[in-house]
């Protein structure tokens, strides 16, 4: 058969908000170009006009399912320009809150996945057990998905005395039951066939292309910026970052599912260590950096998200650069696609963590 | 010649160490470098950013670009271009992001393309390229990434681009 | 009505609910037709016509048609309930008295109220056949299934090849809906399914015909006859489970069920039907599901033979039941292993069903010869 070009356009059920120009031989796929664009915003653009507390929930909304993630850098470019030091309790929070946001998010990764791989059972499992983590949030910040919980300064209110056992129950419950996720998807047999050396990623390549996150802890580099570059208390929380050699899809689920344990076992950790104290500084509604620039970097649930800022002493950031980790794994999907059949496009990309709002912005 | 600016502590050590191996590598085509605690930034001449691209990827190890970002200064007239760096491979060196930096003119924003040194920049030039108006002579496919293919205004991200909305 | 939380009350209150329900129309049934007034005459040619033991019953209500497709339609809800256990939901729960039960008879009040649809540029003509098709195939199976000993429909020699040759036509069914719906995504469905079928055929075949050597006829009520002392699941394991597979891959159900993977190809080669047209096609595909799991048990788990529980001279209602149950038990089988298991990919799939079932295929016939020779397995008549 001749080459066809099919679209698994954004209007497909097995594609995101984004285009994906496949060029089909038959049934293997001979290239794919990305088309993203579909949700673009101008996030950039937007924030010049917002002050910078308006910028707090602006920029929660590309990635919101990890929203704190995504902040941590903000509120830290922000300290930084302005010469802030957090209060240790409100520091507490802030990794309480992230690690939650790590294990919604990467739930509803599993759930995708099924999806596109026919599993539908595995759809309807995390999708529930998400509900624990989401009320826990709920109790903490008020809010089921956006939060706006960071502020530069600290976190907006304390915890309320309940959230430790609720915890430690949500904790424990999920710790079994990912134990039932092991049998019923990462060892079915089915699914090993589908995704053990499926879409791989070589170490080089993943260098080469600038990948980041479980995607290139998959691959075989050891790197994550709560281990490279310490921020918040994470330097003085116990905790492993899981690597895998064999960059395939399986070993990608298989890093998100470790890194959910190791989620588990931070929360419960910081949970035990808080000291009390304020939560945040008292800033009187004044967040207004002096005039400098500053890059900062933090590790969410898809990869390193970065912030570059340059104020220039105004009510509202000068320029201020989001890069998400969406984006800068987008090169990644023309990648590991070549020579795959066409039923495989959506776990590949999918196995990927490509999140598109975050990656248009 | 190095400047560092004027700052209260005694610049940290590694930082120093590597800031002195750029300048006198690359003497003459270094304007600037800023140094911070993890941060070093590089100001270089635009005509000298493929040399110094070189330097990075060579000498210093540095194996891929978190971003290319493009500031648009109207008063001065210029744009300014950055790319951050970091390094994979060495540990020692992780946390470390070395910004490579450079001003060109507003009227003909016009700089070489780094997609064959990194190839990871493909994507971030073309969104500079889109957002700004910069032409990176020597990009495999120079094309709208985020915007339509309409679209007729002037790029989205200069500061004499008002929202016809408002 | 409090809500079902936890399986073991679902699993009594539907037990009273079907069983009364079961009770009440015999009853109703038995009433009606030995309380008709008129002159006996007239019974008796009415009985004949139409009574329990005529041809017409037999066809229209039990085994025949009415009752395949009320287990069709009670499997259905079944199924949906059962998944949603297994996933954390709960499923059907407002339409009828216990648990939604009625939903798939609302389903069918929806589907027929809505409007019936097709690509402009279809062929007509066999686009709106192969609803009839699908139903055709379904009813021609459940004709020779032997639910008991001289109850059935049609009883003939021959009666293993008319079950091949029926379940032969479901891939040309496949192809033509696929193609006269004139569009991409069916299409590729169809050819799936051809794919997909035509792997899997072959090795049902040969399972079967492994149970046709040892019981030496092709006749489904002999074979069944000869299994009354030992059943053949546990003479030829192997075969059983040869066949099991290829019947879910015949019945297109997960994990086999890649021509109409969702995902992908929104619905594959029944993408573009609508309306009755839909609901005519599911229905045939579930009175195929039933049909064949009948069948599945007749060539392996012994039919109807099962302790006599009632009391003597109700021998076919005994019958009756162990058929039945046996059925039901292989079709929840199938339907747990919906839920636990995704998609399997077309090449993995015919690297699968050309190679390794095949093998496992030829290596029970082998053993099968292997017992007959040794004269381990007495049997009726002779090949």
């Amino acid at each position: 058969m001749s080459e066809l070009t099919v679209t698994v356009g954004p209007q497909h059920p097995g594609s995101g908000h984004f285009a994906l120009i496949v060029k089909l031989d038959g049934d293997k796929i001979v290239e794919v170009i990305p088309d993203p664009g579909y949700v673009h915003r101008g996030d950039e653009k937007v924030s010049e006009n917002k002050n910078y507390i308006q910028n707090i929930p602006h920029f929660e909304r590309p990635a919101i399912l990890d929203a704190s993630n995504m902040l941590f850098p903000y509120v830290h470019a922000v300290e930084d320009l302005m010469k802030l030091e957090v209060p240790v309790r409100g520091q507490y929070i802030r990794v309480i809150m992230a690690e939650l946001n790590r294990i919604i998010s990467h739930l509803y990764y599993f759930a995708i996945y099924g999806i596109f791989v026919g599993h539908s059972t595995m759809f309807m499992w995390p999708v529930a057990d998400r509900e624990h983590f989401i009320d826990l949030a709920q109790m903490i910040s008020g809010q089921r998905v956006g939060f706006a919980f960071l502020l530069p300064g600290g976190v907006r209110n304390d915890i309320p005395e309940a959230v430790k056992e609720r915890a430690n129950e949500a904790c424990n419950y999920f710790e079994k039951r990912l134990i039932e996720y092991e049998r019923i998807f990462m060892n079915n047999p089915i699914f090993e066939k589908r995704a053990k050396g499926m879409g791989i990623l070589s170490k080089e390549d993943a260098i080469k292309l600038g990948v980041v996150g479980p995607t290139l802890r998959a691959s075989g580099i050891k790197s994550d910026i709560r281990k490279d570059e310490p921020y918040a208390v994470y330097d003085k929380l116990d905790f492993e970052i899981p690597v895998s050699k064999d960059g395939d899809s399986w070993a990608r689920a298989w890093i998100h599912i470790e890194e959910m344990r190791q989620s588990m076992s931070i929360i419960k950790q910081a949970l035990k260590d808080i000291p009390s104290g304020p939560v945040k500084l008292n800033l009187r509604g004044q967040v207004r950096p002096p005039p400098g620039e500053t890059f900062t970097r933090a590790e969410s649930s898809r990869g390193a998200v970065s912030f570059y800022l340059i104020s220039n002493g105004g009510m509202t950031p000068y320029r201020l650069r989001m890069i998400t980790p969406s984006f800068r794994n987008l090169r990644a999907i023309s990648h590991i696609t070549k020579g795959l059949l066409l039923a495989d496009l959506p776990p590949a990309f999918w196995s990927l963590d490509y999140w598109p709002v975050e990656a248009d912005r | 010649m190095s400047e560092t600016p004027k700052i209260k502590h005694e610049p940290p050590k590694r930082e120093k160490k590597i800031a002195d191996n750029i300048t006198v590598k690359l003497r003459k085509d270094i304007l600037e470098i800023e140094i911070k605690p993890k941060r070093i930034k590089v100001k270089v001449k635009p005509e000298s950013i493929k040399k110094a691209a070189n330097f990075f990827k060579n000498k210093l190890n540095i194996d891929h670009v978190a971003s290319v970002s493009g500031i648009d200064y109207p008063n001065d007239n210029e744009i300014e271009i950055v790319y951050h760096t970091g390094t994979y491979k060495h540990k020692d060196l992780s946390d470390l992001v070395i910004a490579l930096a450079f001003r060109i003119s507003r009227e003909t924003p016009k700089t070489p393309s780094l997609t064959e040194i990194w190839p990871s920049t493909e994507f971030d030039e073309r969104e500079t390229y889109e957002m700004l108006g910069v032409i990176f002579e020597g990009h495999p496919k120079l094309e709208k990434l985020f915007l339509p293919e309409d679209w007729d205004d002037i790029p989205p991200l200069r500061k004499d681009f008002k929202n016809p909305r408002r | 009505m409090s809500e079902i939380r936890t399986f073991p009350d679902f699993l009594k209150r539907s037990s009273i609910v079907l069983g009364v329900s079961v009770l009440f129309i015999i009853i109703i049934f038995g009433a009606l037709i030995y309380t008709i007034p008129a002159v006996s005459n007239f019974k008796d040619v009415l009985l004949e016509l139409i009574g329990i033991n005529s041809l017409f019953f037999k066809i229209a209500v039990f085994p025949g048609y009415t009752w395949a497709a009320l287990i069709a339609t009670e499997i259905i809800w079944f199924e949906r309930k059962f998944i949603a256990k297994m996933q954390l939901r709960v499923g059907p729960l407002y339409a009828g008295m216990v648990g939604g039960i009625l939903q798939p008879i609302a389903d069918v009040i929806k589907l027929v109220f809505k409007e019936m649809i097709s690509p402009s540029k279809s062929d007509k003509l066999i686009f709106y056949s192969v609803p009839l098709l699908s139903s055709a195939i379904g009813a021609s199976l459940l004709a020779v299934l032997p639910v008991s000993d001289g109850w059935l429909i049609m009883r003939s020699d021959v009666s293993m090849l008319i079950v091949f040759a029926v379940i032969g036509f479901v891939p040309i069914s496949v192809l033509l809906a696929g193609w006269a719906s004139n569009s991409k995504f069916p299409f590729i469905g169809a050819l799936r399914g051809l794919h997909q079928m035509i792997a899997f055929e072959i090795s049902m075949l040969i399972a079967a015909l492994s149970v046709v050597i040892l019981s030496g006829s092709l006749d489904l009520v002999n074979i069944v006859q000869a299994q009354s002392r030992i059943w053949f699941i546990v003479l030829m394991p192997i075969g059983a489970i040869v066949f099991f597979i290829t019947l879910l891959a015949e019945l297109e159900r997960i994990p086999f069920d890649l021509p109409h993977a969702e995902s992908e190809i929104v619905m594959g080669h029944q993408t573009e039907y609508s309306s009755m047209a839909f609901g005519s096609i599911q229905l045939g595909t579930y009175i195929r599901f039933y049909a064949l799991s009948g069948i599945f048990t007749t060539l392996f788990l012994g039919g109807w033979y099962g302790p006599q529980f009632l009391p003597a001279g109700f021998e076919i209602i005994n019958q009756i039941e162990w058929f039945t149950l046996k059925t039901l038990l292989v079709m929840v089988f199938i339907i747990i292993l919906r839920g636990v298991n995704p998609r399997f990919r077309l090449d993995l799939l015919l690297k699968f069903g050309w190679s390794r079932l095949l093998i496992l295929a030829f290596l029970n016939l082998f053993i099968a010869i292997f017992i007959l020779q040794m004269g381990w397995f007495p049997f009726t008549g002779g090949i």
